[in-house]
């Protein structure tokens, strides 16, 4: 899932200053699974801005609701002219429903609750990983099924850069050393010849390197 | 009128009533008791809520971790009250003014300790409603 956190409520309220209609709007997916901009967060949202605006002295009125999915056009056409009966919309979605709200609803101001993080999975209560880094190319057919992109800090694709101890990373000893894991996993599988095999130099452009990337399927386009 | 200190206390935290509490002069008249039947229900947008409302101080009695009739719930408000004081530090609002308390089932002292605690977070302090 796309992971992402909430941005301070500092920020948030110097982002919102001048703002006296707001409408918090969720998403009930990635970002309701990693618990930073589903019902309940728009829930705390709200009150945490209620709360910063009545010290300060200002009054602000606040709806709030929330969103199937916001990176889906059917979900987002009632914002279209709901949105403009507000002075802004607070997306509490990852960067792509503030996109898809901003390319879509003219006349609507979008801001941004959040801040996106990074593709990751639950390890458990309270805490996400980064596991993969969206690079549109993957390698985990030879690398035993972890990534050398999102895991490793300097993003090697040809073995590891020599300064892990003891397993761990040079750069965090509280991370592993993806590198020594390809080569651990490799050998329980007998799959350690890949590793003799010299990966060439990576084309990033499948990575966002070339521009914004865009996917087409012909049989489904309409 | 003295301040308004909002105290959430489950069931089985206090069965006390506020007024008697007040009249034998043991806490601050500004002392509202609010009572759920556990602690680990207790949402972290009402105790921002409890503020915007009017309070100016808020307390959270729950059972002593090993004692709590919901097994966790005490524990469960405690980890809310730490993320709801994270967030009024964010807004410039001092955490001090919102506490968790483990206490004993069916005493009184506790809450009377807990009340008195926060009057006194709130002696100098500035009130956060204009
Ligand atoms: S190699 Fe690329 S696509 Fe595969 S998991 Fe890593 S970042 Fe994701
Ligand atoms: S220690 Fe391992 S994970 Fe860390 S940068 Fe070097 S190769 Fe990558």
């Amino acid at each position: 899932m796309i992971v992402a956190e909430r941005k301070p409520m500092n920020e948030i309220l110097d982002m919102i200053s001048g703002v006296n209609r707001l409408l918090v709007l969720g998403c009930r997916g990635c970002v309701a699974v990693c618990s930073a901009g589903g019902d309940k967060e728009v829930d705390v949202i709200a009150s945490a801005l209620r709360l910063g605006r009545k010290k300060a002295g200002q009054q602000i009125e606040i709806d709030t609701d929330t969103l199937v999915r916001q990176c889906d056009p059917e979900y987002l056409e009632p914002l279209k002219e709901r949105g403009k009966q507000f002075d802004a919309v607070l997306s509490t979605a990852c960067g792509v429903g503030v996109n898809f709200i901003a390319d879509r609803c003219p006349g609507v101001r979008v801001l941004p609750a959040l801040n996106t993080t990074f593709y990751g999975a639950n390890m458990s209560s309270g805490e996400w990983i980064e596991l993969c880094a969206g690079c549109g190319s993957c390698v985990l057919h030879l690398t035993g099924g972890l990534c050398p992109v999102a895991r490793c800090a300097k993003r090697l694709s040809n073995g590891p850069c020599g300064g892990s101890v003891g397993g761990r990373c040079e750069i965090d000893p509280n991370v592993p050393c993806v590198w020594q894991r390809i080569h651990d996993k490799l050998v329980e599988q007998k799959q350690d010849k890949l590793l003799k095999d010299i990966t060439p130099i990576r084309d990033w452009t499948t990575a966002g390197h070339g521009g914004p990337r865009r996917r087409i399927r012909e049989d489904l386009l309409p | 009128m003295s301040d308004i200190i909002l105290g959430f206390c489950c069931n089985y935290t206090s069965s006390v009533d506020e007024d008697t509490l007040k009249k034998a002069g043991l806490v601050p008249d500004g002392l509202r008791i609010k009572r759920l039947p556990c602690t680990g229900k207790l949402e972290i947008n009402t105790l921002l809520d409890a503020f915007e409302q009017g309070a100016e101080a808020v307390f959270v009695a729950g059972c002593q971790v090993d004692k709590c009739h919901n097994l966790s719930g005490s524990q469960r408000a405690a980890k809310r009250v730490g993320y709801a004081k994270k967030i009024l530090e964010e807004l410039g609002i001092d955490p001090a003014r919102l506490e968790m308390f483990f206490v004993s089932r069916g005493e009184t002292e506790p809450i009377v300790e807990a009340a008195r605690h926060m009057s006194g977070v709130l002696s100098d302090a500035e009130s956060i409603h204009r």
